[in-house]
């Protein structure tokens, strides 16, 4: 069934091309077989492989293989699914029961029980290191109510946790490994109950892991171990690809694609992601103060051209911040702002904007993110509005947008997506977000909306709250989303059964070594 | 005029060079604290809110004033302490420990093909100046000069590595562990920056042999019968060493330099990628660390070719 789907939705996104790409990794030949070494080009230095601590979005590359999390979810569609929780029922809005797995154990040894869950949820959502306290801040507390089964008690309805569980909040720990730990971290000798365990860590350099013998999914994992070599220049690490240095690569920019497909012994599979370009908006002040001047700047973009000349077809127009495939997708929503640069005039004219008022928004100073600005910049200029973008390397020009100084308009960034959509709205359109860049209050109807969408568990009620919630923040025009990037990975023809899945952080589940 | 021990002038040299370190670190500290791009942020992760960044300064000491920041490095860094990044907690010195020798391979293979392949240029374009030897010499030298090697870099990957399959395209290894391997990994780089050290080694050495070859004693030998050749190796090479010497010092600089660009187009994990990677990150301990490692190595670097330059030529005053 899921296999179905995600072939529709390829198809459906970008035609036989994907298809056929698609159908031959996704069916792998033969049987899997184990044994050899994964030989991963990745392209950033963890910032922390301790699951609580860590910062960055791409830590969990390499955090996937290690620890396992309470909940997984679907490869396509980001449904929650069992995981080390084997099953969880909302007993009542503001209970949250979760039955764990038994049997499993941490690397160490430790066993993976309710003790040991309650010790990393609490850790979690209270330890001073923690920089995940936000995504469990519904806790009231967690209770021990049987030897393998842990009772959430809530301030609030919150029916995005199982969601959450599936990413960092719910990464287990051993609660051994950080007793003895020094600083009660384990950021360089992470212990989890994953696929692998650690080998090593050199920093900017290498990681190491091994199989976990003792792994509780049947025959996986199936290679001995990964190693992940860290190579931040893409185009470098899709070379060690293509000389068979390396066996995979991911999130690889579109323009490579041509590239690396001339090598006969590699790959390429794509597939679409939550990573969506956008421009972020600061709407406390002009121009965009003016709801009119934000839905012009919606109006004005022709995203499907944006997609063909900016991201080498290898993406999907984004009119909202789910894409197609994922299971909140609205196609209403969807339907709000066709490419109408008469339309984007009319309104700059009614909100009384000078046609050539220089509008100045931020941007990345690499490669790829100054051709897309080209691009807009050309499409802007159609209706009327003479965009400039200030360009900073990435750490610069986010915290001169987000941070104190309130930097310019907007930001053409990207966001790269949460396990449940509800972190999505509340982290960027709530009033004191620190990804709502002017910190200005938004509708209280979309406050509440926000909140009904964490209020119920049964799918299609949320499906409905999160209809409301996409409508009011595009009918208010707080961002610009332009396009869902797809992840692209290539690979060495032996690198069997690997899937790219909607979160757009690899897992290599199923992965395996031919020959 | 007496001279003084080698023992008194590495003495004194090094306390020349505490406000060298001194300075070149508390500039890259104010440097880095000045641009924007704050690693509180980093820090924070990717669901940051305004009190976690504030918590955050306050556990990482962000919050205190610059100057007390730099202290406090300082203060660790007289104890042997380069501390340690802040976001991954590796030490510094382990860092370093692990890049450095990586770097320095590639530098000292490369300083040996500019000399092996300099040296006989410079004299060959000196022996007939202006002669067909000596236009394509300096052709081929402005080439060296002017081709970027990043790109002589790509285009050597781009032949050797992914065509013909003889040397690797990335990474590096450990010469401790495996002498032949480390070379070969570290071959490609090191010919992309040779190419600049080739032409400054023959293009210098061209222009002080000629002034050597065309002064009065020369002449002398000339007079006296010797053969060209003779006058080149005894008399001419001997005269430009202390040019040579000082070439290969500043190339050994420029070299350090340019591995920040050329370790990343191999991905090989040096000083150069540590710093590049510190410096994006605002991990300012490890900048910090890096940036006092090239100032020792360089000052290391200029007063050993001091001293052989006052080895060879005892004209030369310490």
């Amino acid at each position: 069934m899921t296999m179905t789907t995600r072939r529709e939705a390829m198809a459906l996104i970008s035609g036989a091309l994907a298809s056929t790409t698609l159908g031959g990794s996704a069916f792998a030949q033969g049987a899997p077989k184990k044994g050899g070494t994964l030989r991963i080009s990745a392209p950033a230095n963890p910032s922390s492989l301790d699951p609580a601590t860590g910062g960055a979005g791409s830590d969990h590359a390499f955090l996937f293989t290690m620890y396992d999390t309470l909940t997984e979810w679907e490869f396509d569609t980001l449904k929650p699914k069992p995981g080390l929780a084997e099953s969880w029922k909302f007993t009542d809005p503001t209970t949250l029961v979760l039955n764990i797995r038994s049997g499993v154990t941490f690397h160490d040894g430790t066993p993976l029980d309710a003790e040991a869950v309650k010790f990393n949820l609490d850790r979690n959502r209270s330890d001073a290191k923690s920089n995940i306290k936000a995504d469990l801040l519904s806790v009231a507390s967690v209770e021990v109510t049987g030897p393998q089964q842990v009772t959430l008690k809530l301030k609030t309805p919150d029916t995005a946790l199982p969601g959450i569980l599936s990413d960092r909040a719910g990464m287990m720990v051993s609660p051994a490994a950080l007793k003895a730990a020094e600083g009660g971290v384990v950021t360089r000798k992470p212990v989890g109950a994953g696929a692998y365990a650690f080998v090593s860590w050199a920093d900017g350099e290498k990681i190491v892991v091994k199989r976990n013998a003792k792994y509780w999914k049947p025959d996986r994992p199936y290679p001995d171990g990964i190693e992940f070599s860290i190579i931040p220049e893409l185009t470098t690490g899709a070379r060690s690809v293509s000389a068979g240095q390396n066996d995979l690569i991911y999130q690889l920019p579109p323009r490579q694609k041509a590239i690396i497909e001339r090598a006969s012994s590699v790959k390429v599979v794509h597939g679409p992601t939550l990573y969506v370009f956008q421009i972020f908006l600061n709407w406390a002040k002009p121009p965009f103060d003016n709801v009119k001047v934000r839905q012009a700047l919606n109006f004005a973009i022709d995203r499907e051209s944006f997609v063909k000349a900016a991201l080498a077809g290898l993406a999907e127009p984004a009119y909202m911040n789910l894409p197609k495939s994922h299971w909140a997708y609205n196609a209403e929503v969807a339907k709000l702002y066709p490419y109408d640069p008469g339309k984007a005039r009319k309104l700059l004219a009614e909100a009384g904007f000078k046609e050539g008022t220089p509008i100045e928004i931020g941007g990345y100073s690499d490669q790829d993110s100054v051709q897309r600005e080209e691009i807009l910049i050309e499409q802007f200029r159609k209706a009327g509005m003479n965009v400039r973008f200030v360009n900073a390397p990435i750490a610069e020009a986010s915290a001169a947008f987000f941070g104190p100084e309130k930097k310019g308009s907007g930001l053409l960034a990207a966001w790269t997506g949460r396990p449940d959509p509800s972190l999505t709205y509340s982290l960027m359109f709530t009033k004191d977000a620190y990804y709502n860049g002017g910190r200005a209050p938004v509708p209280t109807e979309l406050v509440a909306a926000i909140k009904d969408s964490r209020a119920s568990e049964d799918i299609e009620v949320r499906r409905k709250a999160f209809a409301t919630v996409q409508r009011l923040v595009m009918e208010n025009a707080f961002v610009v989303p332009l396009a869902f990037q797809f992840e692209l990975v290539a690979m060495n023809k032996k690198v069997q059964g690997y899937r790219p899945n909607l979160l757009g952080k690899p897992k290599y589940d199923d992965v395996w070594l031919e020959g | 005029m007496a001279r003084r021990s080698p023992v008194k002038v590495i003495g004194s040299r090094l306390v020349q060079a505490l406000p060298v370190i001194l300075l070149a670190t508390f500039m890259v500290f104010a440097l880095l604290k000045l641009v924007p791009g704050d690693i509180a942020v980093t820090l924070a992760g990717d669901n940051a809110t305004d009190a976690r960044i504030t918590e955050i300064r306050q556990i990482y000491g962000l919050d205190r004033p610059f100057l007390v920041q730099y202290g406090a490095w300082l203060g660790h860094v007289v104890q042997g302490d380069l501390s340690q990044s802040l976001l991954t907690g590796e030490k510094v010195a382990d860092s370093i420990g692990r890049a450095f020798p990586n770097t320095l391979l590639i530098v000292v293979i490369a300083l040996v093909l500019a000399l092996i392949t300099g040296i006989p240029m410079g004299v060959m374009a000196a022996i007939k100046p202006n002669g067909w030897v000596d236009k394509l010499i300096s052709m081929i030298a402005s080439l060296g000069v002017a081709v970027p090697g990043f790109w002589l870099a790509m285009i050597l990957v781009a032949e050797f590595s992914l065509k013909l399959n003889w040397l690797p395209a990335t990474g590096a290894k450990s010469f401790s562990v495996s002498p032949v391997d480390a070379v070969r990994h570290a071959l490609l780089p090191a010919i992309a920056i040779a190419a600049y050290g080739m032409a400054e080694v023959a293009r210098q050495l061209r222009g002080a042999l000629l002034e050597v070859l065309s002064s009065q004693y020369v002449r002398t030998l000339h007079a006296k019968g010797l053969s060209i050749s003779r006058i080149l190796w005894q008399h001419g090479l001997k005269n430009v060493s202390v040019n040579l010497l000082t070439i290969i010092s500043l190339l050994v600089n420029r070299m350090l330099a340019a591995t920040v660009v050329i370790e990343a187009v191999f991905a090989i994990p040096g000083l150069g990628s540590l710093i590049v990677r510190g410096a994006i990150q605002r991990d300012f301990p490890i900048v910090q660390g890096v940036v006092f490692t090239m100032v020792v190595v360089v000052i290391a670097v200029n007063l050993i070719t001091d001293l052989l330059c006052a080895a060879v030529d005892p004209r030369i005053e310490q």
